[in-house]
């Protein structure tokens, strides 16, 4: 087993190998994701292309390897994703669908590619934002996924963080938006899918997140959903989604993320949670699983380093709780 | 790209597979995109030829959510233009029928197999709207009535699941809105809340129906125009079974998050749509509070290291507090002794329970 330690995590000699971050094969392991093509599996989840994508490279900036993947190449993938409307799909040929909308712009955001995005389509950006606004349903606020219809809270959270990025949340009705969150909190002071639905974790992100972008924070019942949200925490150190619920390494980013944003991270134990991530690598082949011993995947891979981030682990580059992005690059786009 | 819960095989041959395996597999790639191609060069023919096409191709991947648009688009214009809601047509067309029912189907047949993909959950949905527009009245109710089977055994087979719970309370809506036409008893309130008692007994820590269980109550009370003994009664009868519930696993959080329910109903901040009894006095408010306190007290004496019996005094302590201040229920002294034991015992919130005891200030 190697122990190779990642770049920029000087002094780290010293760190027990169960407290070791293997940056060098995680970043080997996206590498390699995009060549797996004699695997059915690469076949049969081309419908997450371009999420695993963002996944991909949100985990190298958080790594400190924002090279590791070619620039060029993924923006002319992002390119032929796009469809007329400007909405994206997930691959070429795959509809148009919001997750993957939004993915494609934190994406050019990271690579702070929307200038070059516009001189290759003119009023890209502002075609995006159209699609997304068109979306929303004005009466309720909420959002659905597709002309299909879905609706639910992640599409809701979707739309304002990507219009937020791009600068244009004027297009749709905020306060509705707001309400219709607010129309889904529980007596446990977390969030479903929709109105009446039980509170999920992953949902809880997505509403935390749509209220603080909106600057509505104070609608939530922060002493509450803080403590429904620090019970997630089992005694391995792993984190759930709702109550009596098995641990998962994607929750260390749904909860800790929300509980970032209520300044409440101290509720939780960081040290065992660290841990407990850790555990959960693949020391051999790189990437991160739902938990120790499982098979790896990108999806679990950055909400594990993301929520490693949070929890401040050393060499890492800082994650923006509200966006699962660099926060460097939040910055940049939302000028605070 | 987002497995969950399958075990990684390590060890030097992890990454290697047979050549034997290896040519399987790429046989099987071959095969599949072949199916895909196929479906997707004849992504302008809405014919039922590649309405069969697309079945095949979603019983192998339903994750593939452009092949459900795909079928939609077909299914649109193999369906009969719908009709508006307020005018059902008299007789169904079998034909159309045929296509609904087809499509419950395979939509079932998956679940089955993948009961938290989200493309499926949303097409059965979907056929169903489109069916509701397309039948008449009879056959729209004996349609969904199949579905509320269908979600009960959905939850049989996993309980938590919530997809089944949230497509349980849309079902239950459309049901109720069906009947608004017929003769037919409406709401659908009492037997669903019989449900939630149902899911309870069998396992206590079924947190989705205790979720339900809070959604429903105050429909309930609205429906049966309770009047205050009787909200009194509802409340009483809350507590007891909640109570029960502690005494069998004191340990099992989702019964604590029904008692915090319970007690949040008491507070003079609750909204007064969501209060079991309306017209509580700063008097009953204290009642209540220290009879929870004096059972759960009682608990502790055999159960002294479960965080949650703390937590629960505390709680129930600064409540208390809130609407009087010189109680002789308990002392100041008594709190910092449970704040004391939750240090103790839950160390993992450490942070959170030094927040406590400064908002206490004890």
């Amino acid at each position: 087993m190697s122990l190779v330690s990642g770049p920029g995590r000087a002094g780290m000699a010293d760190t027990p190998v169960e407290l070791q971050l293997f940056v060098d094969k995680h970043v080997r392991y996206i590498q390699s994701l995009d060549t797996r093509k004699d695997e059915l599996e690469y076949w049969l989840t081309e419908h997450l292309r371009l999420n695993g994508l963002y996944w991909g490279i949100t985990a190298l900036h958080l790594l400190g390897q924002p090279d590791a993947l070619p620039r060029q190449g993924i923006i002319d993938f992002l390119l032929s994703c796009l469809h007329g409307n400007g909405g994206f799909g997930a691959a070429p040929g795959h509809d148009a669908h919001m997750l993957y909308t939004v993915s494609a712009v934190q994406i050019l955001a990271t690579l702070d590619a929307f200038d070059e995005f516009e001189e290759r389509i003119k009023g890209g950006r502002k075609r995006i934002g159209q699609y997304i606004a068109d979306l929303q349903d004005r009466e309720t606020g909420t959002f659905a996924g597709d002309e299909w219809g879905e609706r639910d809270t992640r599409f809701l959270y979707g739309a304002l963080n990507a219009l937020s990025l791009m600068g244009l949340l004027h297009l749709v009705d905020v306060e509705k938006a707001v309400e219709h969150v607010h129309s889904c909190a529980n007596f446990d002071g977390g969030y479903g899918t929709r109105p009446g639905s039980e509170s999920h974790a992953g949902q809880v992100f997505t509403c935390v997140g749509a209220l603080t972008i909106a600057g509505r924070l104070d609608l939530v019942d922060q002493a509450k959903l803080g403590a429904w949200l620090s019970e997630r925490q089992l005694k391995n150190g792993g984190l759930n989604g709702r109550p009596e619920k098995k641990e998962d390494v994607c929750y260390s980013w749904w909860v800790m993320s929300s509980l970032a944003m209520l300044n409440k991270l101290h509720w939780i134990d960081g040290e065992k949670l660290t841990a407990f991530i850790l555990q959960c690598q693949d020391p051999e082949g790189g990437g991160l699983a739902d938990r120790p011993g499982d098979m790896v995947d990108v999806f679990h891979t950055v909400f594990g380093i993301a929520g490693l981030s949070l929890l401040k682990y050393p060499g890492l580059q800082e994650v923006d709780p509200v966006y699962c992005m660099p926060r460097a690059v939040t910055k940049r786009c939302l000028g605070k | 790209m987002a497995s969950h819960g399958v075990a990684r095989v390590s060890g030097p041959n992890a990454s290697v597979r047979s050549e034997e395996l290896r040519q399987k597999e790429l046989k099987q790639i071959a095969a599949y995109k072949d199916l895909v191609d196929l479906v997707n060069t004849k992504e302008t023919q809405y014919t039922v030829e590649v309405l069969g096409l697309t079945t095949k191709l979603l019983n192998e991947n339903p994750e593939y959510y452009t092949i459900w648009n795909h079928r939609r688009r077909i299914l649109l214009t193999l369906l009969p233009t719908g009709l508006v809601q307020d005018s059902p047509p008299p007789k169904p067309d079998p034909a159309a029928l045929d296509i609904v029912n087809g499509d419950l189907q395979l939509t079932f047949a998956l679940l089955r197999k993948f009961p938290k993909c989200y493309w499926i959950w949303n097409h059965r949905n979907w056929i169903l709207e489109k069916g509701q527009s397309i039948f008449d009245s009879a056959s729209a109710l004996t349609l969904w009535l199949g579905e509320l089977q269908l979600v009960g055994k959905m939850l049989h087979s996993d309980s938590r699941n919530f997809h089944a719970w949230s497509y349980r309370r849309f079902v239950v809506a459309r049901l109720e809105l069906i009947r608004t036409r017929t003769p037919t008893q409406q709401s659908l309130t009492e037997s669903e809340f019989e449900y939630t008692t149902k899911m309870i007994k069998s396992n206590l820590s079924n947190f989705s129906a205790w979720h339900n269980r809070s959604q429903l109550i105050p429909r309930l009370l609205e429906e049966r125009v309770a009047d205050s003994a009787a909200r009194r009664k509802v409340l009483n009868d809350e507590l007891a079974l909640i109570c029960t519930a502690i005494n069998t696993d004191p340990f099992d959080q989702s019964i604590w998050f029904y008692h915090q329910y319970l007690m949040s109903t008491l507070s003079p901040q609750c909204a007064p749509q969501k209060m079991i009894v309306r017209d509580l006095s700063n008097l009953d408010r204290q009642k209540y509070y220290a009879h929870e306190m004096e059972y759960i007290r009682e608990i502790l004496d055999d159960e002294t290291e479960c965080k949650w019996i703390y937590e629960a005094l505390l709680c129930c302590a600064s409540c208390y507090l809130e609407v009087d201040g010189g109680t002789e229920a308990f002392t100041t002294l008594d709190m910092r002794e449970w704040l004391r034991e939750l240090k103790r015992l839950d160390p993992l919130r450490k942070g959170r329970w030094e927040d406590l005891g400064r908002r206490l200030d004890i």
